[in-house]
């Protein structure tokens, strides 16, 4: 026993008062997000908000997907993110295998260390060169800019993420495959991948929610409402529907939702491997 | 001399980094160049008769911008207090979810959710809900006689900035809360009873066990969010895009003023070299003092 039942006791409630206080700090914007989505206009603009819905109503969820071009804007940034989760999760698979066990030459050290740099290169500041190479190579308006863009800046923290998952599997594994006859890339994929399942599924995790979120490319590289992405149309909503703020939280609602739905299912595994790669590698 | 074996590995292992090295030559590193040589340039896409060699006049023009010292002041205020208001939830949240109490992983999901929402989002949300006249927070605020009429938060020049803050660390704690998390569960258990054994308190084994061990993951957070937060564009541009009259604007958004509105590449290349080479240098010293540390 490190301290006395009482004092556990008076411990204890303080944790579950503090998580409860966090809990609401977190999730208050949230359930007040969906409850002005569902309530009709005359409630949404009253002077006594309150969290009771007198008359809930879909009519801005409806509004959202029939009037605008939210579905648009969706479909792109489904696209755009699933692209660079996959091409991110590939080269940072091969990269930072190369880190994890080819350190020793002195090419692949410099390459961490670019790597480890380039996390601290600010997009703003890169703003302006790559939104004038985008212009010369005839990307703007296109999605394999915001392909390229948020895949190079995804790949740096994918790579580290996968560095420290193979970091924790021995080598003699690799060693047996190899005796028995498979090449490096057959032992990545046969031998070392399965048994990283989690941590393939938290680096996907990660490089899909930056995508996802991501704002200021989007908003600098693409100004057609074709290929526009989730998170800078919403923000030209705002413009659009001036004081529609129930419209605004149905697609608000709309584009949060997948996120907070596919992160609850997989939150162990984000956890565990922003933990394992990020910080400790 | 390598062997021929180790020549073939190593010739593999530079393929393995080709393409991600590929990325960071052409999108990091060759963008990151032009900055620097175009902040020598005149090149004002709306005036293109001046162009050619500028010498430090981008520079000069930037800093005596009037606003300069505005954005230089809002940047450090911004991101002293994002990093520290961050770092406190965090730690505050980690300890508690480390507690062996029930519901913990429940907990954890919710306290991690602000952190997955896209800042666009987080913005308007709040923006709606601080708005003054049908806001739910100044409502409450007013109900609980806090204020006595409703206050523009986002609208007046002492207390835009200020929420923004307040708004940032809410969405950026929970990656303090992960990463802490895992530092306290590393902690030992044995080391820790046999504190409580030779009569350590609480405090006492907070201050003497738990942070020393925090020590390394809470200087890499804090150093890491720094730079993030110093260079954040969307949070604030999308609440008051620096207003009312500058009074929330940060060097990024400056930088993008400058190039995406005024279209002057050179003052906006000027500007950001300087920040980078700012950062550059506190990521050197950084790197340095961190690897002499474990050498020793």
């Amino acid at each position: 026993m490190l301290i006395s039942k009482r004092k556990q006791w008076i411990v204890q409630s303080i944790t579950y008062i503090v998580l409860i206080g966090f809990s609401f700090y977190c999730l208050f914007p949230f359930l007040w997000m969906v409850v002005t989505s569902l309530k009709p206009d005359n409630e949404i603009r009253t002077l006594t908000p309150s969290f009771l819905i007198q008359h809930p109503t879909i009519e801005h969820f409806i509004n959202v997907l029939t009037g605008s071009s939210f579905l648009t804007f969706f479909k792109n940034s489904v696209y755009v993110s699933l692209v660079v989760t996959a091409a991110s999760l590939i080269i940072s698979i091969f990269a930072g295998y190369a880190l994890s066990r080819f350190v020793r030459f002195r090419g692949v050290k410099l390459f961490g260390v670019a790597m480890l740099l380039s996390q601290m290169i600010p997009g703003v500041l890169l703003l302006i060169p790559l939104y004038l190479t985008m212009k010369e190579l005839h990307l703007i308006n296109t999605y394999n800019s915001l392909i390229l863009a948020y895949t190079t800046f995804t790949v740096p923290l994918c790579t580290f993420m996968m560095k420290g998952f193979f970091d924790s599997i021995p080598i003699d594994m690799e060693e047996s495959a190899e005796i028995d006859g498979c090449t490096r890339v057959g032992t990545i994929f046969r031998i070392l991948l399965p048994v990283s399942l989690p941590s393939l599924v938290s680096t996907s995790m990660f490089g899909f929610l930056n995508s996802w979120n991501e704002f200021m490319f989007g908003f600098v590289f693409i100004n057609d409402e074709q290929h526009r992405t989730l998170t800078p149309g919403i923000y030209l909503f705002k413009g659009l529907y001036q004081t529609d703020w129930g419209s605004m939280m149905a697609s608000s609602v709309l584009s949060v939702l997948p996120v907070v739905i596919m992160f609850l299912f997989l939150q162990r595994f984000l956890v565990e491997g922003m933990t394992a790669g990020a910080v400790k590698g | 001399m390598l062997t021929l074996r180790e020549k073939r590995i190593r010739l593999v292992a530079y393929y393995f980094v080709l393409p991600a090295f590929a990325f960071f030559l052409l999108l990091n590193a060759y963008p990151l160049i032009t900055v620097v040589w175009d902040s020598f340039q005149f090149k004002n896409m709306l005036n293109a008769t001046q162009t050619g060699f500028a010498h430090l006049a981008n520079y000069r023009e930037v800093l005596s911008n009037e606003y300069f010292l505005t954005a230089l002041r809002n940047t450090i205020i911004w991101t002293l207090l994002s990093v520290t208001g961050e770092y406190i939830l965090g730690l505050s949240s980690a300890i508690a979810l480390n507690q062996p109490i029930r519901g913990r992983t429940l907990f954890r999901g919710i306290i991690i959710i602000p952190w997955v929402v896209p800042i666009v989002i987080a913005g308007m949300t709040w923006t709606w809900m601080l708005a003054p006249d049908y806001g739910v927070i100044n409502y409450w605020l007013i109900q609980l006689g806090v204020i006595d009429k409703p206050y523009y938060w986002l609208g007046e020049m002492n207390t835009a900035l200020f929420t923004i803050v307040f708004v940032n660390i809410w969405r950026s704690f929970p990656f303090f809360t992960i990463s802490l998390l895992a530092g306290l569960q590393t902690v030992s258990k044995e080391v820790m009873e046999a504190a409580a054994i030779d009569g350590a308190g609480i405090r006492v084994r907070f201050f003497y066990i738990v942070l020393p061990q925090l020590k390394t993951i809470s200087l890499t957070l804090i150093f890491v969010h720094l730079i993030w937060t110093a260079i954040n564009f969307d949070f604030i541009w999308i609440m008051t895009q620096g207003g009312p009259l500058y009074s929330s604007e940060t060097l990024p958004i400056q930088i993008y003023r400058y190039a995406m509105e005024d279209y002057n590449f050179g003052n906006a290349s000027a500007l950001s070299s300087m920040m980078l080479g700012v950062m550059m240098t506190a990521f050197i010293m950084y790197y340095v003092i961190n690897s002499r540390k474990s050498k020793n």
